[in-house]
């Protein structure tokens, strides 16, 4: 008789088994010829500049902030629609409602703009500046 | 179970007609903001907008006053959240029309446009604390009060000790609902429902082990009175209203508070204890928890601890503040005892406090505004520089020390004679030792003004007429009903009739 | 088949509480701090749904999707706060944030 914990443990075996399983039986088979560039992180001609452990641009949290508000506003859909056939109308006018006032959320950070990335200002070179030579 | 369909639509809609003020604010907040969006040149549109909102809210407010059960039964509609709403709608208006005098806000040319659509978005929040007697309500109308005045308080965001303030203010605001929430899963896991009344009729039965409930009681109050900033619980208190823009600290000294309040006494009266009969004014708690002991100690300590801080502040903000917690302890002296007239206390107190704390931080708005400083050593001779304003101010004080013939006198009074009535004894003769102690503070603020440093002269303050007009309006307001206070008396009695 | 018993659900969920309360208040980094409440809601996410299925009530269930809402909406308002004042000072440690004292 299995218990619920039983059947935790062994989605839990199968799990590591079936890891450890694809990695051991890889191991066994692949050629092993290590050499410098096979090994850098991008296999792909680049090479990597800097260490990655830099901190971010704080302009990443904006915009995941206005990301994870309108993903997790979304959730409230759910229990909407379980009941959505029953109420009909009402329903679907409340969930209008709902949408239009999430949609107004990102139309504010929209137009004071907080999705634009800021860019620095570009430089545009001028003649004079180009020419190496002057005259006089 | 609740039955889906046509009659439960019709039954919605029946509810939402019950629901029209809290509907106004909400589509003021919206229109605020779209104003704000669409006339970028007019700074004040929104405030336009927003205070023409208000009104409208009031209007509805009184017009539609049937009371009862809406949103099945998650919202109660009854004279005791018609009076807190009353409140709330009052001081927001008040605050609307003091922040266009604020110096502070409308510095370095800032965008105030959020600044009003939030407060609109805070009284709706507020508005739904008020009237819910359902958990998840609660809880949900906290947030929504909480979420904005977070952002509020951090409004000067170029000011560092504003951004500072509404950190503190998140952090501890975060961690108070968190253990409030934890309290609501325990206390639904005790009683199988989020509903109060359902939860009352659970606990009555008396089959419920007493430890967990105690533990989530207390986990819920503790939410709760980190609104109301009772002692355990008050440490953002100080911080948070010496950061945050002085309008702010009036509107959260006052509003917040008020929410706060109501969804205390509804939460300890609807859930935990049961009216004796309908002749009596009494609650009785259940047995079990002695709930009356609890609030008593929460009282002491906030009031006891409030005054004593008070004393060594150096920043009128941060004394205001502290007077501020003391203040909730003496309201909480009503809730202890358990009687109508420990509650109609604390409603009439309510009114009163509105009045002279605003007026309190008014004055300080203004004369921040000209001097730039919010220490007591700067108040120094403000008494001949700005005599009127300096006027108002003793009547605020005097008004929150709690001496005749001020609105705080009546506050005070109700609160004492209820308490006494109930042979709380103690209690009483702890709270007057404290209204003493208050006075010292409150007088060393007058001193300042008057006495002290007579011999310097500068020049007089210029203050325009409207800000002087609406000082000279909330000091008179302070000594009629300091005087005439029996309409008040009289509504808030019918109001605590509904609590029945 | 055997059931796990719910206080076990309980159980989980007090320790992941009290784990919450204790990195808040031993942590000094904003970012954790409010990394520890979200441990806490979760906590609770986890009471109410244990308890919404032993009773069988969906209203539990219905509490934990409001819980989740409010708490991305905190950690948004929070997180934003902490970048305003992180643009003045330049830390994001709770304990320099000290004009306001006693």
């Amino acid at each position: 008789m299995l218990t619920d914990f039983g059947i935790i443990l062994i989605f839990f075996i199968v799990g590591m088994v079936f890891v450890a399983a694809g990695l051991i039986t890889n191991m066994i088979l692949r050629p092993s010829h290590p050499n410098k560039v096979k090994q850098s992180t991008y296999e792909c001609g680049e090479e990597a500049i800097g260490s990655p452990w830099i901190l971010f641009n704080a302009r990443f949290y904006l915009i995941a902030l206005a990301f994870l508000i309108f993903e997790v506003e979304l959730l409230l859909l759910f229990p909407w629609a379980v009941v959505f056939k029953e109420l009909g109308w009402f329903a679907f006018i409340a969930m209008l409602i709902f949408a239009f006032i999430l949609l107004l959320g990102l139309f504010y950070d929209w137009a004071k703009g907080y999705l634009d990335w800021d860019k620095p200002e570009p430089i545009i070179p001028k003649m004079k500046d180009l020419v190496i030579w002057n005259k006089d | 179970m609740i039955d889906i369909g046509a009659n439960f639509v019709s039954e919605l809609y029946k509810s939402l007609g019950m629901f029209i003020p809290e509907t106004v604010l909400v589509v003021t907040f919206v229109v605020a903001i779209i104003m704000d969006l669409i006339f970028r040149k007019y700074k004040n549109i929104a405030a336009f907008t927003v205070l023409a909102g208000f009104f409208v809210t009031g209007y509805t407010l009184f017009a539609c006053n049937s009371s009862g059960y809406a949103f099945s039964q998650t919202i109660a509609i009854n004279p005791f959240s018609q009076f807190f709403k009353f409140i709330i709608l009052l001081t927001s208006i008040i605050i609307v029309i003091i922040s266009f005098l604020s110096k502070e806000l409308y510095a370095e040319n800032r965008k105030v446009g959020e600044y009003y659509s939030m407060i609109a978005g805070m009284t709706f929040g507020m508005f739904l604390i008020c009237s819910s007697t359902n958990l998840i309500l609660i809880y949900l109308a906290l947030e929504t009060m909480s979420l904005s005045s977070y952002v509020l308080a951090g409004y000067t965001k170029e000011v560092k000790r504003s951004s500072e303030a509404s950190l503190k203010y998140v952090i501890f605001g975060a961690i108070s609902s968190g253990i409030m929430i934890y309290g609501i899963s325990i206390i639904f896991g005790l009683t199988g429902s989020f509903d109060l009344l359902a939860i009352n009729a659970k606990i009555a039965t008396g089959n419920l082990s007493i430890a967990p409930l105690l533990v989530s009681g207390i986990m819920i109050l503790a939410g709760i009175g980190y609104k109301i900033s009772a002692a355990p619980f008050h440490f953002w208190t100080p911080d948070v209203y010496e950061g945050a823009p002085i309008t702010i600290t009036a509107y959260l000294s006052v509003a917040s508070k008020a929410a706060g309040f109501a969804v205390l006494i509804r939460f300890v009266l609807l859930a935990f204890a049961t009216p004796i009969s309908q002749t009596q004014p009494v609650w009785q708690v259940f047995a079990g928890i002695d709930w009356k002991l609890v609030l008593a100690i929460l009282s002491v300590l906030t009031m006891t601890l409030g005054n004593l801080s008070a004393i060594w502040q150096t920043n009128i903000k941060r004394l205001l503040a502290y007077s501020s917690i003391a203040h909730a302890g003496y309201m909480l002296m009503g809730l202890v005892i358990m009687t109508s007239a420990g509650v109609l206390a604390i409603l009439v107190y309510f009114f009163m406090y509105m009045l002279m704390n605003l007026g309190a931080f008014y004055i300080v708005m203004l004369i921040a505004n000209k001097t730039g400083s919010e220490e007591m050593d700067d108040y120094i001779g403000i008494g001949y520089r700005a005599p009127i304003l300096a006027g108002c101010m003793v009547v605020f004080l005097l008004s929150l020390t709690g001496i005749p013939p001020t609105a705080g006198f009546i506050g005070k009074l109700y609160l004492f004679m209820a308490v006494i009535d109930a042979r709380w004894i103690w209690l009483a003769v702890i709270g007057v030792l404290n209204s003493v102690v208050s006075l010292f503070y409150y007088v060393k603020v007058m001193r300042n003004m008057f006495i002290r440093g007579t011999d310097k002269t500068e020049e007089p303050l210029q203050f325009s007429r409207v800000s002087i007009v609406i000082a000279l309006i909330l000091a008179g307001a302070n000594i009629y009903f300091g005087l005439w206070f029996e309409p008040i008396v009289r509504w808030v009695n019918e109001c605590v009739k509904s609590l029945f | 088949m055997n059931e796990i018993p719910q206080g076990y659900y309980l159980l989980l969920a007090g320790v992941l509480f009290t784990i919450g309360t204790i990195g808040v208040l031993t942590r000094r980094n904003a970012i954790i701090i409010f990394m520890s409440i979200e441990l806490m809601l979760n906590s609770v996410n986890l009471t109410l749904v244990a308890f919404s299925s032993f009773f069988g009530d969906s209203s539990g269930q219905i509490f934990v999707f409001f819980v989740m809402a409010i708490a991305a909406a905190e950690a948004a308002v929070g997180l934003a706060i902490v970048l305003a004042l992180f643009r003045l000072k330049k830390t994001i440690y709770v304990d320099e944030a000290n004009i306001l004292k006693y």
